[in-house]
């Protein structure tokens, strides 16, 4: 007999399509759109992650008038009942940090983007750029989790909660913050959008379909490059804290290979290059993941053997390949025309 | 207009071009022709700042841009076509157009977003390209991807959408390979009007018969020189060229 709290289950999804479609978007941005085939997607997203495990250590109980206590060591228990009852008791404070969290989240995940996109300039094969941020991103993850001020290395940091937590009502809180992450969800879907529509998006594939003829027509090539990768790794990041603080729990481990694979497998299934792709394949994998994990928690109650968690990957690495051959372009194929320069032709007659 | 002094480019131990000087006057039609792997391909892409020359100097315009970025190249007016066609095949024909407008203020990421900043340009531009797509016999195609044209199609796009960056100076690579005969006079016949609008062009081809009624002069390359200069008819009676380039 299923026993599954609906309501909760559907702001748990809620949650999570909104913060995947975030990070589906920066990297239909970034490979969709500018052909930079970023692998290292979760170093993007963890950058979030790690800079809430700063800010909710050291600044939130600055801005609260109290001291700093160490979160690692032997005061561990005591500096999470400081965080859990300044996010309780003044949410005021609470946030403003996870505000300026998205602010330094964003800068460093842009900054850390831009530096990445360095390697492209020096890299003949995109393909190459794609591994170095595979690895990149991996080595930042052992670094972390081996390294206590980020967030307690390999232990984790627990008590990152979301700004809501304050209401006491967990139900509420949770469909406040699922609010909240729909909403900055569609902004970054009108920002990207709009770029993409743009002919900013224009010289985005240009560079994508022939780098060499869009250098001599002109353009910068590094330049769109580093600044695509400035703008999708500053929304991974925010998307980020967003990660973060929805699981109220920052591990080095969730943000390993298997984490970039997923985005990609939203990206190719929705359609890389269409932003509603990028939405739509979010939405997919988060109900294909959810569902499995549903159904792995109910096969285990029932006493099942089966380790149905893993299905999913196998569901995950069919869909790859189905789609690679029989639809490469996705389920919402890129539009053909850009800027709105095609409709005023067509009124102009033709 | 353009001026090349000693130019050389190497690769390896293979000497692609070696001391090369030719001037290409303002308002004319040059043609450079050689036989395959003459040096012809090289040399347009050390003007053009794609490859950087090893010795000599390039002067464009007034300016030594010997050492330029392509990109920089570009701004100062000098565009170029490819042998192949060079299309962004999967954008659409009017994108293809509308790409090389330098100073677009779209282009910038951070007014992108606000269309209200770039759209009336936008438009402005799309204007010239449709006229510059009229004058091709492309403006039915604008919104087909640049896939779907012929072979001479792309070239003749390829034409117009060098005319949106406002050139100066034209260097064409083989505007007419692959192109049917009537098709390709039509795409000399439109470097000739253009010719007489105030461009230049230095104009890399193969099919003499055509080439020969349109240029003011030629210079021919042979494995990395010029072995001769002049008009098409003085080219005709060169027996060096005859040798090489014809096999007599």
């Amino acid at each position: 007999m299923l026993n599954i709290d609906l309501v909760a289950t559907l702001i748990a999804l809620l949650t999570f399509f909104g913060i995947s479609a975030m990070i589906a978007l920066s990297l239909n941005l970034e490979y969709g759109l500018a052909g930079v085939p970023n692998f290292g997607q979760a170093l993007f997203v963890s950058v979030g992650a790690y800079t809430a495990g700063v800010t909710y250590t050291r600044l939130m109980p600055l801005l609260a008038g109290r001291d700093v206590i160490d979160p690692c060591g032997a005061s561990l228990g005591q500096a999470l009942g400081l965080r859990s009852e300044i996010i309780r008791t003044v949410p005021a404070v609470g946030f403003t940090n996870f505000a300026v969290t998205l602010v330094i989240a964003a800068l460093i995940g842009g900054v850390v983007g831009y530096l990445a996109s360095y390697p492209a300039l020096r890299l003949k094969e995109e393909w190459y750029l794609a591994l170095v941020l595979l690895v990149g991103s991996e080595i930042v993850r052992i670094i972390v989790r081996s390294y206590d001020p980020i967030i307690c290395a390999h232990n984790g940091l627990s008590g990152l909660a979301q700004p809501f937590a304050f209401l006491g009502n967990s139900r509420l809180s949770s469909m406040a913050f699922a609010g909240l992450v729909l909403t900055a969800a569609g902004l970054v879907y009108l920002y990207t959008q709009r770029l993409a529509r743009s002919p900013y998006g224009r010289l985005l594939k240009a560079v994508r379909e022939n780098d060499m003829v869009a250098a001599s027509l002109g353009k910068s090539v590094p330049r769109a490059r580093a600044q695509v990768m400035f703008i999708g790794s500053a929304i991974a990041a925010i998307a980020g804290v967003f990660f973060v603080t929805n699981l109220g729990f920052a591990s080095a481990n969730d943000y390993a290979v298997a984490f970039t694979l997923d985005i990609w497998v939203m990206i190719v299934l929705g359609g890389l290059g269409n932003m509603r792709g990028a939405v739509l394949g979010a939405l997919i994998v988060t109900v294909l993941d959810r569902v499995t994990q549903v159904m792995a928690i109910q096969l285990d109650m029932m006493g099942s053997q089966f380790e149905f968690n893993y299905v999913r990957f196998i569901v995950f690495g069919v869909i790859l390949l189905l789609m690679l051959r029989y639809r490469p372009q996705g389920l919402l194929p890129e539009p053909l025309e850009t800027t709105r320069a095609h409709a005023h032709l067509a009124e102009a007659g033709d | 207009m353009l001026m090349l002094e000693h130019v050389a480019k190497s690769f390896d131990s293979l000497r692609a071009v070696k001391d090369v000087s030719l001037t290409v006057p303002q308002g004319a039609i040059i043609g450079l022709i050689g036989p395959n792997g003459s040096g012809k391909s090289t040399l347009m892409n050390v003007i053009a700042g794609s490859l950087q020359p090893d010795a000599g100097r390039i002067l464009f315009d007034g300016h030594d841009i010997t050492d330029e970025s392509a990109r920089d190249i570009y701004q100062r007016g000098l565009a170029r076509s490819f042998q192949d066609p060079s299309l962004f095949f999967r954008m659409s024909v009017l994108d293809n157009m509308l790409l090389p407008v330098k100073q677009q203020r779209g282009e910038q990421p951070a007014r992108a977003p606000w269309h209200r900043l770039w759209r009336r340009d936008e438009d402005a531009h799309a204007a010239v390209a449709a006229a510059n797509l009229a004058d091709t016999q492309l403006r039915g195609h604008y919104a087909q991807p640049a896939s779907d044209l012929s072979g001479g199609q792309m070239k003749l796009l390829e034409l117009a959408r060098s005319m949106m960056g406002d050139p100066k100076l034209l260097l064409l690579d083989e505007p007419t390979a692959g192109v049917a005969p009537a098709l390709a006079y039509t795409i000399f016949d439109r470097i000739e009007a253009l010719r007489q609008a105030g461009l230049t062009f230095l104009i890399v081809e193969h099919r003499l018969e055509i080439l020969f009624n349109y240029v003011d002069s030629v210079y021919v390359m042979h494995l990395g020189e010029v072995i001769a200069h002049g008009t098409p008819a003085d080219i005709q009676q060169n027996a060096q060229v005859r040798e090489v380039y014809f096999g007599e």
